[in-house]
Parts: C-alpha cells; structure tokens; sequence
C-alpha cells in the first residue's frame, strides 16, 4: 500500500465515519459498507470488486440501528478492511468479509471513546463563555472535534493495516489451506445475520416472502433487474407524494430569510454529530446551527453570544425528522427578539426532541435504510454495479426532503408540523408493507450471494455454514432465556 | 393493581431507546408518562399520545392521575413507565404503586447534576432518592439500554 492510497483511505474512514461535512446523508451512504467498499476499492485500483466485498460485509451488518450513540461493531472499518483485502491480498468477497470482521470491534473504539473526548470542548466552550470571551460555536462545535476526530480515525486505520500487513504473508502462503475456514466463517456470519433479522421481524408472511423469494431465485436463477424494478414500482405506489414544503412569507416583519434558514440547516446537517458527547450529545450542534439565525437577530455582540450559548444544553433527537422543532425554535426566537420578551423554548425542544427521535429511529433507520441499502446490496451481488447506486441515491435524496422539509414547514407552520408529520409517519404505507417487501429483497440478496461465483464443490460447505449458524442462534437465544 | 414492568427514568420519554429496545425487551404494550407539566399542556400531551408506536397504548397523567389509573383493575396490559423526574417515581412508590425494577437512563447534565454514568447525569440528591428506593427492595438499574452492562444502586 502506497502513503496515498493509505492517507486516501484514512480521509475516507474518516469522512464516513465522522457522520459529519456530509450534509447529515453520509450516515445512510458512504458509512454504508456497500459506499465504503466501493470507495475503497475505488482507491485502490478495483471499485466493483470493493463494492461486492462491501455488499457481502452489508448483510452481516443490515440490522444494524444506531439510537443515541449506541453501537455493536463498526461495519465501515469491517468494508474498508474488506475491500483492501479483496482488492490488494486477492481474496474472494465471502473470505475478506470473515477475515475483515474482527476489525469492526477496533473501530468502535472511536465512537466509544469520542462521546467522552469530546467532552473537552463542550467544557472549553463553557469556560470561555464565562470568562466573556464570547467563544465562537463554530470552533468547539466544528473544526477542533473534526481535527481530533480526524487524528484518530487515521491512527484507527493506520492500527488496522499494520495489522492487515503481518497476516499478509501468512494469508499469500497459506491462503489454499485457510480459503475454506475463511469461507465457511464468511458464510456462517452472513447466514447468522440473516435468520437474526428474519426472527426480529416476527411476522410469518415475512418469512413466506423470503422463502418464496430465495428459493425463487435459486431455482430460476432470475435477474435481480426484475425485482429492483418491481421493487421501484411498488415502492413508487405506496409513498407519499403530498408533502409540501411551505416557503411562503406572510409576516412581513420577519428579519429571517429563506437564505439564513436554508444556511443554518446546511450547518445543522453538517454538524449534527461532529461535537457528539455524553453531556451534551446535541446540544453544541443546535446551538452552532442558530449562530447565523442570532446574528442576524441581534446586533450586541454580547447579546448574540448569549443566546447561542442558551441552545447549547443537552439535545437529542433524530437529525432528519427532528427538524420541525429548529424551524419552530427560529421563529420563536425571531418573535422574541421583535417583542423584546423571553420565551422559555428549553421545554418545548425537551418535550418534542424525544417525540421526535423515537419517530424518526423508527423509520429513517429502520424502515428507509434498511429498504434502500438492502436493494444496492442485491444488485452487487448479482454484479450490477452501477444501478446499484440508484437506490443509495434515492436514500439520500428521501433524508434530504425530510429534513429540509421539516426545517422549512416547522418554521412557517409552527410546531404543529411535528404533529402533522407524526400522523404521516403513521399512515405511511411503505413503513407497513416494510416486512415484506424488505424481507423478500433479503431472499434474493441471500439467493444471488450463494449464486455469485460459487464452485459447486462450495455449495456442500455453505449448507454446512448456514446449519451451522441456525444451531448456533438457536443455542444462543435459549441461553438468553 | 396493574401489571408495571419498568418504570424508567428518562429525559426524553419516548423516544428511539425506549421504542426500538425498551419496549420489546420488557414486552410492554402500555406506557405511562408521569409528568406534571406536559399533562397540564394541551399541544404535547396531544403531541405525546399521537406519537404513541403501533400497538402501545400511551397514557400520560400527572402524579397523583398516575397513581390512580395504576392501583386500577390489572387488564393484562403489561405497563412501562416513564418519567422524566426521580422524584415523580418516588411520589408513586409513596403512594403505594407496585414498582418493582427503576431503570434510569438518559439524564441530561443540568446545573446540580454531575457525570454518573455515561448520558446519565445525576444531583445528590436524586441519588439519596434512588438508594431510598432501593432500600425498600426495588431493583435500581442504571443502564441506557437493555444490554448494556447493570450498574446497580444499593
């Protein structure tokens, strides 16, 4: 590995990782091991072998739903690592999947210990504040976390291939006598993956969709053209296309401007993660998202100053679907600057943040993700590359008309848009016939990975595996009881 | 008396921990929220019942409401409640509501509170509170979601 392709790739982790200076969509793409492996690959010289590499680490990691900064493995070091070993050592997607999962727990080291570091420059910001230096958000809230951030994940990557390097010459030497038990490990996580998340869904016409689905496929041995089309066409039919954005002013007094509102969104879906700590998860971000909003306010400098500092406390919610309550907070404080009163808006973002994140886990992350990642990976693995990109843009477009859409209505309808967008969450139909259309997209994942490049002298090894990884759910869910 | 699970201590009520990990794991199909404040307002409790995940019933009372819909007839229905305030649970076990396990997670770092695990920040005199409650033999967990590791109050 050259020092490019690694500091490329330590760029990358760190981009992905960062959940940051993504427009608040690199969470739900290149964070993704399908994107990372793809960008991986795409440094090193091989992107569709990367992005195959990465389908395969996606469908260990499918179920994976983060909620307040809790977390299992980290599925983009798992892909970055993967990829690498695809692409450099030569070994097949199943294979670097396996060798490259122990890698997922170094990765989260980063996010274990950055909710505690980061810390440092929630209480710099604090100290600053009340010796009157007027500190500007921007700093404790943007660059020192990312810089920090930044440092670390290279050092993460950096672990990662000097380690990767001592199993290299082990790998090349040994790689015909350790093929197998890398494969059937591979094959064993994937399957594992799989009946975990069909027995979470507990539906049974879930089940039949993946049954009828997988043995489809099998069987038929069809294109996954079809079922992404179908897919399309179905999902096309069920969504809803009556949101609107409102942008219409009809208080002429307003000072704030569809620019500074559109601005201090672009800074909240920028930064909504990058100064993540225990005691504040949130809150420096909500604040740092109000700092152009109070400018144009107020123009004491120490008056400004005061009220960014007041959005700082503890904030949490879905970044996306939470949105609804910064427009809400900008027009209250808008109107309290105009009356020359304080409104108290900490119990109203108290109240709705929590609202609005148990919503918003429950379908950005669970329904949406999950949806559209599961499509990609099954293109992948039937070796379409390029349309797999498709529903990953698609993902990322959806969170962007959420959370800009809850931005602006929030703002120009008040907080009666979260209720509004609570009842559309609800009645949604893609999030009721999730189940099963995820689950049958699922079956012909799981289908074409079986299919995909397999000697048939695997096929003995990976009934084996699969038997394997059902004995061993069943073993561990009766000790859980 | 009805059939209470957990009651959780949480700024943020329901939300994604509670729905995505909470209510599955405890097999709640009914919340209550005990709160003062957002019982008195219209537009949350509103807002709060109409968030309510498929299948759960929520509820959302004042203290004293709380205790008298608990020490109801038991229906079946197994309750997680939730609270924003220690305080609010003890008020309830005060007033004879059979709680059995106290979870507290998520609380944020107010003026008074201090770091005492991870998210959850905690003043002095909560935690007297909650080594009260665990002397009358209520399990107190300190945990933001079921799997992490208990750290026990006694």
């Amino acid at each position: 590995m050259t020092a490019l392709e690694f500091f490329l790739i330590s760029i990358l982790y760190f981009w992905a990782s960062s959940t940051a200076l993504s427009l608040g969509i690199g969470y739900y793409t290149i964070y993704r091991p399908v994107v990372s492996g793809f960008m991986t690959g795409l440094i090193l010289g091989d992107p569709f072998l990367g992005m195959m590499t990465g389908a395969v680490v996606n469908i260990i990691y499918m179920n994976f739903v983060s909620t307040g900064g809790s977390f299992k493995g980290d599925q983009c070091l798992t892909a970055v690592v993967a990829a690498a070993a695809a692409v450099k050592l030569g070994v097949g997607p199943v294979e670097a999947a396996s060798f490259a999962y122990p890698f997922g727990y170094l990765g989260i080291l980063i996010w274990k210990y950055r909710l505690n570091i980061n810390s440092i420059f929630v209480n710099k910001y604090e100290k600053d504040y009340e010796n009157g230096k007027n500190p500007d958000i921007s700093f404790y809230d943007g660059l020192y976390p990312q810089l920090l951030l930044y440092v670390m994940s290279s050092i993460i990557v950096g672990a990662a291939f000097l380690i990767m390097s001592v199993f290299d010459n082990i790998i090349m030497d040994y790689y015909e006598n350790i093929k197998l038990f890398l494969f059937m490990a591979g094959m064993f996580l994937v399957s594992f993956s799989v009946i975990n998340i069909l027995s979470n869904l507990k539906n049974k016409y879930a089940y039949l969709s993946f049954e009828i689905f997988f043995l489809a496929v099998i069987i038929f041995d069809i294109s996954s053209y079809w079922f992404f089309l179908a897919a399309a066409i179905i999902l096309f039919v069920l969504s809803n296309k009556s949101i609107r954005i409102h942008n219409k002013r009809s208080n002429k007094n307003n000072n704030i401007s569809n620019k500074d509102l559109m601005y201090s969104w672009f800074i909240w879906m920028n930064f909504s993660h990058s100064c993540y700590s225990y005691d504040r998860l949130q809150g420096l971000a909500f604040a740092h998202s109000m700092k152009n909003i109070f400018k144009k306010l107020y123009k004491d400098k120490d008056e400004v100053s005061r009220a960014i500092h007041s959005h700082a406390e503890f904030f949490n919610t879905e970044p996306n679907m939470g949105t609804p309550i910064h427009g809400y907070i900008i027009s209250v404080e808008e109107q309290s600057s105009l009356n020359a009163n304080h409104t108290d808006t900490a119990y109203i973002k108290k109240g709705m943040m929590g609202i609005a994140a148990g919503l918003g886990d429950s379908y950005t992350q669970v329904v949406l993700t999950p949806l559209f990642i599961s499509l990609s990976v099954m293109m992948c693995l039937d070796g379409i590359y390029i349309a797999a990109f498709l529903p990953i843009l698609y993902l990322a477009g959806s969170i962007l008309f959420i959370s800009y859409s809850g931005w602006m209505n929030g703002y120009y309808t008040g907080r009666e848009y979260l209720m509004e967008r609570i009842n559309t969450v609800k009645n949604s139909k893609v999030k009721k016939h999730f189940l099963h259309i995820f689950s049958g997209i699922l079956g012909v994942a799981a289908a074409k990975l079986i299919l995909s490049g397999l000697e048939p002298s695997n096929t003995v090894y990976t009934l084996e595996a699969v038997a394997l990884s059902a004995a061993a759910y069943w073993v561990i869910k009766r000790s859980k009881r | 008396m009805k059939n209470i699970v957990l009651a959780r201590i949480d700024d943020r009520l329901l939300h994604g921990q509670v729905v995505v990990s909470w209510i599955p794991n405890v097999k709640a199909n009914e919340v209550v929220i005990v709160d003062n404040e957002y019982a008195d307002d219209e537009f949350m409790s509103e807002l709060i019942k109409n968030a309510s995940p498929e299948n759960i019933k929520v509820n959302l009372f004042d203290v004293a409401g709380a205790a008298d819909y608990l020490k109801g007839e038991d229906d079946g229905s197994r309750i997680l409640i939730l609270s924003r305030y220690i305080e609010n649970i003890n008020e309830l076990i005060n007033l004879n509501v059979e709680i059995k396990c106290v979870n507290v997670g998520g609380l944020g770092n107010v003026k008074g509170r201090e770091r005492y695990l991870n998210s959850i920040h905690l003043s002095s005199r909560e935690l007297e509170i909650l080594k009260d409650i665990s002397k009358k033999n209520i399990a107190v967990e300190i945990k933001m979601l079921p799997n992490d590791k208990t750290v026990s109050v006694e």
